[in-house]
C-alpha cells in the first residue's frame, strides 16, 4: 500500500516520495479505509498485538492523508486553471472588439501549448527527479527525469505545476495584444512553458534548486523565498512581456499618428467591455484563493492549516487594500492635473491585481498587517510603474507589465523586509534570517534581491534573442494593414461580428491583394504599398 | 457538536465509559470498534466534502453552457435562449427529484436487491427513503448537464413550451433508464455489477455515453424534425444557397468564457465520478481522471485547429485561425476524454484528443452537408466525441488502471490484450443507447411537431424571440443586420398580432412551419421580405 509521507513542515518538500509508491489493487473501490487496511495485515495474527494494531492506525492515517490531500490539489489546481478564464475576460474586455477573436484564441492556445510542452519535457526540467533520494541534496540546474511524465505516480502535482506554467504563459498575452501574430505567440508559450519557466521553478522550487528554500542547506541559511510564486511566475511571465512588448512596438495611433509622429497625448484606447474587464478580475482574485493556498500543496499535517489559512487571508486583505490605494491615488494625481478628480475602474482593477501579485510570494510567511502595507505600496508602484511605461512609450494593452512584473519583483523584496520569525518557521521550518523589520538583519532581503535577479538575468538572455529572431524572420509582428483592419478579419475569417467600426471594403481590399504582400519574410516595420489601399478615405479615427 | 467531537461522539455511541473493567481482550475489542467508527466517520465527511465540491463544479457548467449559447446565437435571440438555460436546470432539479432518481438508482444500493439485473429502478420515488442525499445531488448535475446540451442546437428557432416538457420527459425518464443500464450495479450493461456483461461490462467512467451521446443524439433528433434557421441553408424563397450562411454568434469572448467554465466545471464532472476519495486506489484514479481532463482538450484543440488551418488553406488558398474550430475541438477533448478519463494512461489521452479534434471538424462539416443545422455544433461535439469517447476506451484501456477503478480486469484494451471483448461491450452499450434514444425521442418530437408546439413562426423567427416571446424592447435586440432579412415596418403592420403571439395560439397560426418543416418558406400570402 502506498503510503506518501507528507511530514508538513516545509514547503514542497513533502509533496511525492514517489519511491515505491505503485498502488497495489488490493480492495475493490468502494470498501472503507478501515477494512482495506485491515486486510493488509496478515490473517494469521491476532488483534491484541499491538504492533498490528499500529500498523493499521499508520495505514489509515496515511491513506485519509493521501486522499485529503489529493483532493486539496485537485481543488486548488481547478481554481488555478480557471485564472485562465480571468485572463481571458480581461484581456476581452481590455481590447478593441475588431481584435476579441484574436486575443480569446491566443488565451486558449497558451493554455492548450502549456498542457502539452509540460507535459512533454517542462515538468520534467522543473522537477525531475526532485524527490528522488539519491539526490537529496544534491544541487542541479535542471531537472533531467520524468520526461512525458514518465516515472512520475503522483500526478496530480503534474496537474497544479501546469497550471501555474499556463498562468505565467498567458500574462503577455494580454500585453501582445492587437498586433501580434498568432504563430509567434505560439512559439513563444511552447518555449516559456517548456524550458524557460521551468528552469525558474527548478532554481526556486526544487529542493536541488540553487536559489531554494527547500533545500536541507539554504542559501546563506534562508534561500530565496517564495511562496506560491511572487517572482517565479508573475516576474518571470511580467518581464517577458515587457522584453516582447519593447521589441513589438506599440499598436498603431497609441503614441505616434499616421506619419510617425509623436501624438501629444497618448491615445488611451479603451478596452471595449468594462463589465468583462471586471468579470475577468473578479475571476482570478477567485482563483487566486487556489494559487496561494495550493501552494502549500498539503493539507494535511500539524500547522499545515494555519499555513493555509493564514495564505487566504492575506490574499484578501493585500488585494483590498491595494484596490484602495490605488484609487485613491489615482483620484490626487488626477485632481492635482485636472483640478477634477476620477474614480478611475481601471486603477481600482489593476490596483487589485497588483496587490494580488505583490503577496503571492509573502502570503504564507507574513502577518496581515503586513499583507496591508503590502497591499497599499503595491498600488502606488502600480500607477507609477504604468505611467513610466507610457512616458517610455512602451505600449501595454492590459498593463500587464506593471501590474505583474513590478509587482512581482515588489512582492518578493517585501518578503525580506515584512517576513515573520513564526511564519517562516512553520512554513519553511528555518527561521535564520527573517524580514528586515523584525531583525535588523538584511541577509534574507539580499538573498531576495539575488533570486529576483538571476529570474531577469535569465528570462532577458533568453526570451531576447529569441524574440529578436521571430522580428527577423517577420514572424513577430502583424502588417500595418492586418492591424488596421482588426486581426479577427485579417486572420480569423470573422465577417461582421464583433467587428463594427471597421471599414469592411479595405478588408476585402486586404484579403483580395496577392498573398505575398503579407510580410512574412520581411522586418515588421516594413510599409505596405500604401498607394494600393484607401487609407485616406477609410480614415482609421486613430 | 464541536469539530473535535468526532472521538467523543464515537465513544458515547459505543457506550464505552469505564474499560478498566473490561478483560484484556475485550478492551482491545472496543478500542477496535472505536477506531472503526471514527475512521468511517471521518470518511463520510471527507466523501461529502468531495462530493459537494465535485457537485457545485458540475452545477457551474450550466453557466459554462449559457455563455457558449449566449456568444453563439445572434443578439436578438439571447434572452431566450438564456432562459432556456435556466429553465433545463429548474426542469431537471424536479424531474430528476421526483422520479429520474428513483428510475436511475432506485433500490440500487439497497441490502435486498442483490446482484439482480433490473431495467429500470423502482424505488426511492421523490427521493423518500435516501439517506445519502448528495449523490443525488451530484447525479442531478449531470442529468441537467445532459438536458442543457440541447438547448444550444435548437437555439433561436424552438418554442419554450416544447424546450421544458422536452428538459423534463429527458430528465425524468430517458436518461434516467440509460444511467441504469451502465451505472447503477443492477444494470444489465454495468461495469459495477458483480457479474457484468461479458465479463468487462460497458465501461464509461463520467459518461461520455451516458450523458454526452444521450444529449448530442437527442440534439440531432430534435435539430433534424425542427429544420434549420431561416436563412442558414435556404433563401426565403427556399432556394438553395450556393454557400449556407454562418450565422456567426454575436460574441467570440463570451464563447470563450464559456469554454474555460466548461472546462474547469469538467475537473469535478471526471474526477467527481469516482464518487469516494477515500481508500487507499481512490486518490490514484482521481489524479489521473485530472491530468487526462487537462491533456486531452490541450491536444484536441491544438488539433482542431491545425488541420482546420490546412483545409482551410487548400479550400481558399490562405489559411485561417478559427476561433470556433479551436474552443469546439478543445470540448470535443474534454467529451472524448470523458469515458476514458480513469483507465487510460496520459500519452493515451493525447492520442484520444488528437483525434477528437479532427473528428469534430470532420462531423461539424457532414451536419452541414446534410443541411442539419446546430446553432452551437453541439451534435458534433456532443454525439460523435461521445461515441468515440466510447469506443476509445475498447482499444485503450490499460489493465492496471482498469482493475484500480473497477476491480476487475479480464477484458483489457485492445492494444494492450489483443481481446475484442470490451470493443463488443462499447459497441454494445452505444447500440443500445442508440435505439433507447431514438426509440421514444423520435415520436416524442414528432408529437411536439404535429401539435404545433415545436418550432416558432416565421415572422417570430425573423423579428428575434426576445421580442416575440420575452418583450425585449431594443435592448439585446438592436441588430437586425445579423439576421437573414430585418423586418420592414410595412411587414410589421401587416403581420400585426401574429409578431407577438403568445405560446399557445400559436398553433392556430399559419405562419407555423409545422407539416413540412425543413422546406418550408415564409407564407406566400405574406408580402415578400424587404430587402432594405
Amino acid at each position: 500500500f502506498p503510503s506518501q509521507t507528507r511530514t508538513g513542515s516545509c514547503h514542497l518538500s513533502k509533496i511525492p516520495k514517489i519511491v515505491n509508491s505503485k498502488p497495489e489493487p488490493i480492495m475493490t473501490p468502494a470498501s472503507g479505509v478501515y477494512d482495506a487496511c485491515k486486510s493488509t495485515i496478515p490473517v494469521n495474527t491476532t488483534n491484541s498485538d499491538t504492533a498490528v494494531q499500529e500498523q493499521i492506525l499508520q495505514c489509515i492515517a496515511s491513506s485519509n492523508a493521501n486522499s485529503i490531500d489529493t483532493f486539496f490539489l485537485i481543488y486548488a489546481s481547478s481554481l488555478v486553471f480557471f485564472m485562465q478564464a480571468g485572463f481571458a475576460m480581461l484581456c476581452a474586455g481590455s481590447v478593441q472588439k475588431k481584435n476579441v477573436q484574436n486575443t480569446m484564441l491566443k488565451n486558449l492556445l497558451d493554455a492548450c501549448g502549456a498542457a502539452l510542452s509540460f507535459y512533454a519535457v517542462g515538468f520534467a526540467f522543473a522537477f525531475g527527479g526532485s524527490y528522488e533520494e539519491e539526490n537529496a541534496g544534491k544541487t542541479t540546474f535542471i531537472g533531467t527525469s520524468y520526461f512525458f511524465l514518465v516515472g512520475m505516480d503522483d500526478v496530480m502535482f503534474w496537474m497544479f505545476q501546469f497550471a501555474f506554467a499556463a498562468t505565467s504563459a498567458t500574462i503577455v498575452a494580454g500585453t501582445l495584444a492587437e498586433r501580434c501574430q498568432m504563430t509567434a505567440y505560439l512559439c513563444y508559450s511552447l518555449v516559456l512553458t517548456g524550458f524557460v519557466y521551468p528552469v525558474v521553478v527548478h532554481s526556486v522550487w526544487s529542493p536541488q534548486g540553487f536559489l531554494s528554500s527547500n533545500r536541507d542547506d539554504p542559501l546563506w541559511g534562508c534561500g530565496f523565498i517564495d511562496f506560491a510564486g511572487s517572482t517565479v511566475v508573475h516576474f518571470t511571465g511580467g518581464l517577458t512581456a515587457l522584453v516582447a512588448t519593447y521589441l513589438l512596438g506599440p499598436r498603431r495611433g497609441r503614441f505616434y499618428d499616421f506619419r510617425g509622429r509623436l501624438l501629444d497625448t497618448p491615445n488611451p484606447m479603451p478596452g471595449h467591455s468594462a463589465a468583462l474587464q471586471m468579470l475577468g478580475a473578479f475571476v482570478l482574485w477567485f482563483g487566486w484563493y487556489g494559487f496561494n493556498t495550493g501552494s502549500a500543496i498539503s493539507i494535511t499535517g500539524p500547522d499545515q492549516n494555519k499555513i493555509i489559512s493564514i495564505a487566504a487571508v492575506n490574499t484578501t486583505l493585500a488585494a483590498a487594500s491595494s484596490c484602495f490605494s490605488a484609487l485613491a491615488a489615482n483620484y490626487i494625481i488626477a485632481e492635482r492635473r485636472t483640478g477634477e478628480g476620477e474614480f478611475s475602474l481601471k486603477a481600482a482593477m489593476n490596483g487589485c491585481l497588483s496587490g494580488l501579485v505583490a503577496i503571492t510570494g509573502g502570503c504564507a510567511v507574513v502577518e496581515p498587517w503586513a499583507a496591508v502595507i503590502i497591499g497599499l505600496f503595491a498600488g502606488l508602484i502600480y500607477l507609477f510603474s504604468s505611467s513610466a511605461l507610457i512616458r517610455l512609450c512602451i505600449d501595454d494593452a492590459v498593463d500587464a507589465v506593471p501590474v505583474h512584473m513590478s509587482n512581482g519583483a515588489f512582492g518578493s523584496i517585501a518578503v525580506g523586509l515584512f517576513g515573520s520569525p513564526t511564519r517562516l518557521e512553520l512554513a519553511y521550518g528555518h527561521s535564520n534570517h527573517v524580514g528586515l523589520l523584525y531583525s535588523g538583519d538584511g541577509i534574507l532581503l539580499g538573498a531576495q534581491f539575488c533570486g529576483v535577479l538571476f529570474v531577469l538575468g535569465w528570462v532577458t538572455l533568453l526570451m531576447f534573442p529569441f524574440f529578436c529572431i521571430l522580428n527577423y524572420f517577420g514572424w513577430f509582428r502583424s502588417d500595418v494593414l492586418n492591424e488596421i483592419a482588426g486581426l479577427d478579419a485579417s486572420y480569423h475569417g470573422a465577417r461582421h461580428v464583433d467587428v463594427d467600426g471597421v471599414d469592411m471594403e479595405l478588408v476585402a481590399q486586404l484579403r483580395s491583394q496577392p498573398k505575398n504582400s503579407r510580410n512574412r519574410f520581411s522586418r515588421s516595420s516594413a510599409e505596405p504599398n500604401l498607394s494600393t489601399t484607401n487609407l485616406d478615405s477609410s480614415d482609421v479615427s486613430m | 457538536m464541536t469539530s473535535n467531537s468526532v472521538y467523543e461522539a464515537c465513544k458515547s455511541a459505543l457506550s464505552i465509559s469505564d474499560t478498566s473493567k473490561l478483560s484484556l481482550q475485550e478492551a482491545v475489542d472496543r478500542q477496535e470498534q472505536l477506531l472503526e467508527c471514527t475512521v468511517s466517520s471521518n470518511a463520510d465527511s471527507i466523501n461529502s466534502f468531495f462530493l459537494i465540491f465535485a457537485s457545485a463544479l458540475v452545477f457551474f457548467m450550466q453557466a459554462g453552457f449559457a455563455m457558449l449559447c449566449a456568444g453563439c446565437v445572434q443578439k436578438k435571440n439571447i434572452q431566450n435562449t438564456m432562459l432556456k438555460n435556466l429553465l433545463d436546470v429548474c426542469g431537471a432539479a424536479l424531474g430528476f427529484y421526483t422520479v429520474g432518481y428513483a428510475f436511475a438508482y432506485g433500490g440500487s444500493y439497497g441490502e435486498s436487491t442483490g446482484s439482480n439485473k433490473t431495467f429500470i429502478g423502482t424505488s426511492n420515488f421523490f427521493l423518500a427513503g435516501v439517506d445519502d442525499v448528495m449523490f443525488w445531488v451530484f447525479q442531478f448535475a449531470f442529468s441537467a448537464s445532459c438536458a442543457t446540451i440541447v438547448a444550444g442546437t435548437l437555439a433561436e428557432r424552438c418554442q419554450m413550451t416544447a424546450y421544458v416538457m422536452y428538459s423534463i420527459v429527458l430528465t425524468g425518464f430517458v436518461y434516467p433508464v440509460v444511467v441504469h443500464s451502465i451505472w447503477s450495479p443492477q444494470g444489465f450493461l454495468s461495469a459495477h455489477a458483480s457479474s457484468p456483461l461479458w465479463g468487462s461490462g460497458f465501461v464509461d467512467f463520467a459518461g461520455s455515453t451516458v450523458v454526452h451521446f444521450t444529449g448530442g443524439f437527442t440534439a440531432l433528433i430534435a435539430a433534424y424534425m425542427l429544420g434549420p434557421r431561416r436563412g442558414r441553408f435556404y433563401d426565403d424563397r427556399g432556394k438553395l444557397l450556393i454557400t449556407p450562411n454562418p450565422m456567426p454568434g454575436h460574441s467570440s469572448a463570451l464563447q470563450v468564457l464559456g469554454v474555460f467554465i466548461l472546462w474547469f466545471g469538467w475537473y469535478g464532472f471526471n474526477v467527481g465520478s469516482a464518487v469516494s476519495i477515500t481508500g487507499p486506489g481512490q486518490p490514484y484514479v482521481m489524479s489521473l481522471a485530472a491530468v487526462n481532463t487537462t491533456l486531452s482538450p490541450a491536444s484536441a484543440c491544438l488539433s482542431a485547429i491545425i488541420v482546420n488551418y490546412f483545409l482551410a488553406e487548400r479550400k481558399t488558398g490562405e489559411g485561417e485561425f478559427s476561433l470556433k474550430a479551436s474552443i469546439n475541438g478543445c470540448l470535443s477533448g474534454l467529451v472524448a476524454i470523458t469515458g476514458p478519463c480513469a483507465v487510460v494512461e496520459p500519452w493515451a489521452a493525447i492520442i484520444i484528443g488528437l483525434l477528437a479534434g479532427p473528428i469534430y471538424l470532420l462531423s461539424s462539416e457532414a451536419l452541414v452537408r446534410f443541411r442539419i443545422d446546430d446553432a452551437v455544433d453541439a451534435i458534433p461535439v456532443h454525439m460523435f466525441n461521445g461515441i468515440f469517447g466510447s469506443i476509445a476506451v475498447a482499444f485503450l484501456a490499460s489493465p492496471s488502471r482498469l482493475e484500480l477503478v473497477y476491480g476487475h480486469s479480464d477484458h483489457a484494451g485492445l492494444f494492450y490484450s489483443g481481446d475484442g471483448t470490451l470493443l463488443a461491450a462499447q459497441v454494445c452499450g452505444l447500440l443500445f443507447v442508440l435505439a433507447w434514444v431514438a426509440a421514444l425521442m423520435t415520436p416524442f418530437f414528432l408529437l411536439l411537431n404535429k401539435l404545433g408546439w415545436f418550432r416558432t413562426d416565421a415572422i417570430t423567427e425573423i423579428t428575434g424571440l426576445d421580442q416575440s416571446y420575452h418583450g425585449a424592447a431594443n435592448l439585446d435586440a438592436d441588430d437586425h443586420s445579423l439576421g437573414p432579412k430585418p423586418i420592414s415596418p410595412f411587414q410589421r403592420t401587416i403581420a400585426g398580432p401574429n409578431v407577438r403571439v403568445s405560446v399557445l395560439d400559436n398553433s392556430n397560426s399559419d405562419h407555423g412551419s409545422r407539416f413540412n418543416v425543413r422546406t418550408s418558406t415564409l407564407d406566400d400570402s405574406g408580402p415578400p421580405a424587404d430587402g432594405a
